[in-house]
């Protein structure tokens, strides 16, 4: 049995970009507020298979510490209250990614361009399919699940209608990207990118990090992380990043959603890894226009698009 | 001009039931009947677009066949032929693999039809699974010296193992029909390995994968092919080259992740068994 865990009040993530909410009464995610967070077991084996996932993965010695580094850390099962009130369920318990941030502004992106694997039922399959076709996942190999971005000129967060996210098609996906290093994300002119060498440049920045992990996907054949996340964060609350020296942005990846995982069987992942590389290219092309703004002095596209 | 039918195709349309097939001249020219539907087109067009590419780099141009433009030709009841390069005019016994790249060969552009008879397939071999699919080989047996293919309807049905087994057989020189013997995989150093060798050219492609986003290349397969004529003492003369252009589209400013995640699977596959080679001639 796992262990029941009573005292500390839990409630409803303030930075959930994507999947289940526990807001409004449904069965979703909760916090402690003290750097743990509390992921409900889902439906069917997906719970457990996650459970699974992260109880194998925190303790293979064969991945190394940086590539450990961008899964959340685990912290067992621990039994609690729901969040819609059904009672006592497991959670699986993990480190809250986002705790020491103060206005992260987030982005879920689910990698791969293909969300179902072998074996699964008929009925997922299509499901999948369907999904898969009718975003950016076929074309792109990856999409937007969510994203929250604070605004400094509206000193308030923009987070689009997860419908509209959905919906994108590869330009809105790429406009998205620009969106989210920009300084004038909520209005309607073009995304200035005024932060996208600070948070996807840079030796510690996202295209850095992203080139560790597609290294490791390169051999690794321990998992296939079917329909997982790339979650892309960075501080954005202007006192911070005034106070803090250079990497006061902390711009940040870390792998998550690891219900759907299956076993590698000395084959790489390459649905995941294709899905990443293009995202890559994405953050690649975006930082090279950037790049050429600041020498003239005027916002151009760069590749056509 | 004398045409005559290529000795080693290995995988794609022969010649039968009064269509045409591939020829071969003896002036190191392939000539490829421009197949039905559209493909014929597409296939034409990428490669006119390819070849006057000029951001396409040479050491990236030498893994394509060359083009020679189109021509009608007799004896084909004047079909319009895709005039290439052939490219085992320069081989005397040349070992051939065919490996369709990708772990899907649908793509969005395609028919409903025609996307759920890829799937169909996807599922049944190894591109699901693993990001590509041998569609076939031929291997000269040194101890019989002749040439050996194995079963077409066997290798469809071929799961991972079957992969690692068919990759090791294309680079050994016992006897290939005997199913009792292990592969010998003698050849592995001087067909995968070294400065030249397959997987050093396969990390190039890699590389151009990674950037490009000029074409899409459904369903296209890698040709692997090496020179067993005196192969101890000339070397495998190993080489990738890119074929099969006809479902092959713009990139529209996206990468051809399909493709270069079943290359980077691919590569990894030969990567296995040059170091496993590497460790049995340690041990």
């Amino acid at each position: 049995m796992y262990p029941v865990f009573c005292s500390k009040k839990l409630k409803a993530p303030e930075h959930q970009v994507a999947g289940h909410s526990a807001k409004e009464g449904r069965l979703g995610p909760l916090v402690d507020g003290e750097g743990r967070f509390f992921k409900p077991f889902q439906h069917d084996f997906r719970g457990e298979n996650e459970a699974r996932f992260y109880k194998f993965f925190s303790s293979n010695k064969k991945a190394p510490d940086h590539i450990h580094g961008y899964f959340p850390a685990y912290h067992d099962i621990q039994v609690v209250e729901a969040s819609n009130g059904s009672g006592k369920l497991p959670h699986v318990v993990l480190e809250d990614v986002v705790s020491d941030y103060l206005r992260p502004t987030i982005m879920d992106t689910k990698i791969g361009s293909r969300t179902w694997y072998p074996d699964v039922s008929e009925r997922y399959f299509n499901k999948c399919m369907r999904k898969d076709r009718r975003t950016t996942s076929v074309p792109l190999g990856f999409r937007i699940s969510g994203f929250k971005i604070f605004d400094h000129q509206e000193s308030s967060y923009w987070m689009p209608d997860k419908k509209v996210v959905h919906g994108y098609n590869v330009d809105e996906a790429r406009l998205a990207f620009r969106k989210f290093v920009s300084s004038n994300s909520l209005a309607d002119s073009i995304p200035d990118c005024a932060f996208a060498s600070d948070v996807y440049g840079g030796s510690n920045g996202i295209l850095a990090q992203l080139l560790e992990l597609k290294a490791w996907f390169e051999t690794q054949t321990l998992y296939h992380l079917n329909s997982s996340s790339v979650l892309m964060f960075y501080e954005n609350d202007e006192s911070v990043l005034m106070k803090g020296g250079d990497d006061a942005v902390r711009a940040q990846v870390k792998l998550i959603d690891f219900a759907h995982f299956v076993d590698g069987n000395g084959v790489i992942d390459h649905n995941f890894l294709g899905g990443l590389c293009s995202f890559i290219k994405l953050i690649q092309d975006i930082l090279e226009s950037s790049d050429k703004s600041d020498e003239t002095g005027t916002y151009r596209f760069g590749n056509g698009h | 001009m004398h045409l005559k039918a290529p000795e080693h195709q290995v995988a794609g349309h022969i010649a039968k039931d009064g269509k045409p097939g591939p020829l071969v001249d003896d002036k190191g020219r392939f000539f490829k009947p421009l197949q039905g539907d559209s493909r014929g087109e597409i296939e034409v067009k990428f490669y006119e677009s390819f070849s006057s590419n000029t951001e396409v780099p040479d050491h990236i141009r030498r893994y394509f066949p060359v083009y020679h433009g189109t021509q009608a030709v007799e004896g084909s009841d004047g079909a319009t032929m895709i005039v290439l390069e052939n490219l085992l005019s320069k081989y005397s016994k040349p070992s051939v693999m065919d490996v369709k790249m990708g772990s899907r060969t649908w793509y969005p552009e395609a028919s409903e039809e025609y996307i759920q008879k890829c799937l169909r397939k996807d599922a049944r071999s190894t591109t699901v699974s693993s990001g590509f699919r041998i569609s076939g080989f031929e291997v000269f047996d040194h101890r019989e010296l002749s040439f050996w293919k194995p079963d077409r309807k066997l290798l469809n049905g071929i799961k991972v193992d079957g992969v690692r087994v068919a990759l090791r057989k294309f680079v050994s020189s016992n006897t290939l029909s005997d199913t009792s013997s292990k592969p010998d995989s003698a050849f592995a150093s001087s067909v995968y390995g070294g400065s030249n060798g397959i997987l050093t050219q396969l990390l190039e492609l890699k590389t151009w994968f990674e950037n490009q986003t000029f074409y899409h290349f459904n369903s296209c397969s890698i040709l692997i092919i090496y020179e067993n004529e005196a192969i101890n003492d000339n070397g495998a003369r190993a080489q990738v080259k890119l074929v099969d252009f006809a479902h092959v589209h713009d990139g529209n400013g996206v990468i051809d992740h399909n493709f270069l995640g079943g290359l980077c699977s691919f590569i990894n596959f030969v990567r296995d068994i040059l170091q496993s080679v590497d460790e049995s001639t340690e041990n």
